[in-house]
């Protein structure tokens, strides 16, 4: 077991009874945010309560099992089927104890892409990330929480740690974003327009914190040769983000242009150009204001002042 | 861990097709067609589950969906060892209905319908197989060991979803007392259920 020193600051508001006693209630996901974090803290500190947790864990799912299976509507599943493409799939867990060898050589083509965005109509899903970090949040949750518990244990008390994880709700968010550009190809997503590391990046954090604000909101559209586009977007951070699927590739000379347009006319929001394949999406520069429209239109290389074309989509946010 | 449920819940997926964890390592490497037939296997007890604890159908399906899109984009993390997948999936999806209670208006909607229900576990005799009936009689047994109170406790909180705090509320007793019975309580559910480590 890992040495109490850490621990100290932890130990030292447990005021409260003896931590052990919430086994029960966390198994039952009866525990507040905070009070899982606590238990949570303590389960890295001691490998019986971590028995008994993961025991009891299983008794609760017992429970779960003994419940009437109900038969979900068809629609259900056609609606999950055809969000899989556009919904990034996390790595195993980069610190992992023993790194499971399923990573295998195995189609790294296999095409994640955007952050859930959902599927046109489909409303629910499409907040898996906001959901996540609105509702079970708190600050313990997901890299931060992992890497902090980390040093403190064993590799076995890492990899079981993981077990009771809570959903990484943002952060996971976030983590998949960039994990899109790891190894700096973007997964055959295109933001051709400024390729750096660091651009990309910020992109992802953007796109994850739109998903992740509180009043998230999409409408989604045709471009004018019938590709579906969507725009995703939080009045509160005033960021936006366009998603268009299967966006023909330009000639070297040429770039998608986006465009907010306001009461003022239309304020070039940056550029961005597109593999012709799969979902391309960019968070728009500059600030959103709501009723704003975000427009694209098709400009020489690097963009222009104003609008030089009919726009190829429209959506008014 | 685990080793008699998750035995059991092979059982009856059949011999012929693939087992869960077969599936969710092929879903970790973005396998749909593994999706869809563990989703295929497994969302009608994932949708049992949710909707007992958030009673309205509309939003039991949605929360599922967000448990199968998190199945989706978590499946690389999900380790064999650590436990059966019926047990990861069972678990994230208890969790994620809790989270949806909690969560402001849901819980309130469900408040106005959860008054007339009887605690105990409910089971309509539907077309059912017989592993799930079996394994219901098993679980029901089991909580019939427990003492009334340890019995209302965990139903209240894994069922009806309260959390310890509300059930103290609910019950009028105080919180360590919610504490202990929830924790005897499912040491005692263990025991019967022979679920150990």
């Amino acid at each position: 077991m890992s040495g109490t020193d850490k621990d100290n600051d932890l130990t030292g508001n447990g005021s409260i009874d003896n931590p052990a006693d919430l086994a029960g209630a966390y198994a039952l996901h009866a525990l507040s945010a905070d009070e899982a974090a606590e238990y949570e803290s303590y389960l890295a500190r001691s490998e019986q309560a971590r028995i008994e947790a993961a025991e009891l864990s299983d008794t609760a799912v017992a429970l779960g099992l003994s419940v009437a299976p109900v038969q979900p509507s068809s629609a259900l599943k056609a609606n999950l089927m055809a969000q899989l493409a556009s919904t990034p799939q996390l790595a195993a867990q980069a610190p992992a104890a023993a790194a499971e060898p399923t990573q295998t050589d195995a189609p790294t083509d296999a095409p994640p892409a955007v952050i859930p965005i959902g599927a046109g109509p489909s409303r629910s899903a499409a907040s898996t990330a906001a959901t996540a970090s609105s509702e079970s949040a708190g600050p313990v949750d997901g890299a931060t929480e992992a890497e902090s518990i980390a040093p403190s244990g064993s590799a076995a008390d890492r990899a079981q740690r993981r077990w009771f994880q809570r959903p990484a709700g943002y952060l996971v968010a976030a983590a998949a974003a960039v994990a899109l550009f790891a190894g700096g190809t973007f997964a055959g997503q295109a933001i051709y327009g400024d390729p750096t590391r660091e651009f990309a990046q910020q992109q992802a954090a953007s796109l994850a914190e739109i998903n992740a604000a509180g009043d998230t909101q999409r409408a989604s559209t045709q471009t004018s040769d019938g590709q579906d586009a969507t725009l995703v977007w939080s009045g509160e951070l005033g960021l936006s983000a366009i998603i268009v699927d299967d966006l023909p590739a330009l000639g070297d000379d040429e770039d998608y242009q986006l465009w907010y347009i306001g009461t003022a006319g239309p304020v070039p929001a940056g550029t961005f150009d597109s593999d012709g394949s799969g979902p391309v999406w960019r968070v728009l520069d500059g600030t959103m204001t709501a009723g704003d429209t975000v427009g694209v239109t098709v400009e020489p290389k690097g963009g222009s002042e104003q609008p030089t074309t009919d726009p190829i989509v429209a959506i008014q946010s | 861990m685990l080793d008699l449920m998750t035995a059991e819940f092979d059982l009856d997926a059949s011999s012929t097709a693939p087992s869960k964890e077969e599936l969710l390592a092929r879903v970790a490497e973005g396998d749909q067609s593994a999706f869809g037939e563990l989703y295929d296997q497994i969302a009608p007890r994932v949708l049992g589950l949710v909707k007992r604890v958030l009673i309205d159908h509309a939003q039991s399906e949605e929360v599922t969906q967000e448990i199968f899109l998190e199945i989706w984009q978590t499946a690389a993390r999900y380790e064999s060892q650590r436990g059966g997948a019926s047990t990861w999936i069972m678990t994230m999806a208890h969790r994620r209905a809790i989270d949806r209670i909690r969560s402001s208006q849901a819980g309130r909607d469900r408040d106005t319908k959860i008054g007339i229900r009887d605690l105990a576990v409910p089971y309509d005799h539907v077309a059912e197989t017989v592993e799930v009936k079996i394994e219901h009689e098993r679980v029901e047994k089991a909580m019939s060991r427990l003492t009334e109170l340890q019995r209302q406790a965990v139903s209240l909180s894994y069922f009806s979803g309260y959390s310890h705090r509300e059930v103290a509320d609910h019950l009028h007793i105080p919180l360590g007392t919610v504490k202990t019975r929830l924790r005897d309580g499912l040491i005692r559910l263990r025991d019967e259920l022979g679920v150990a480590s």
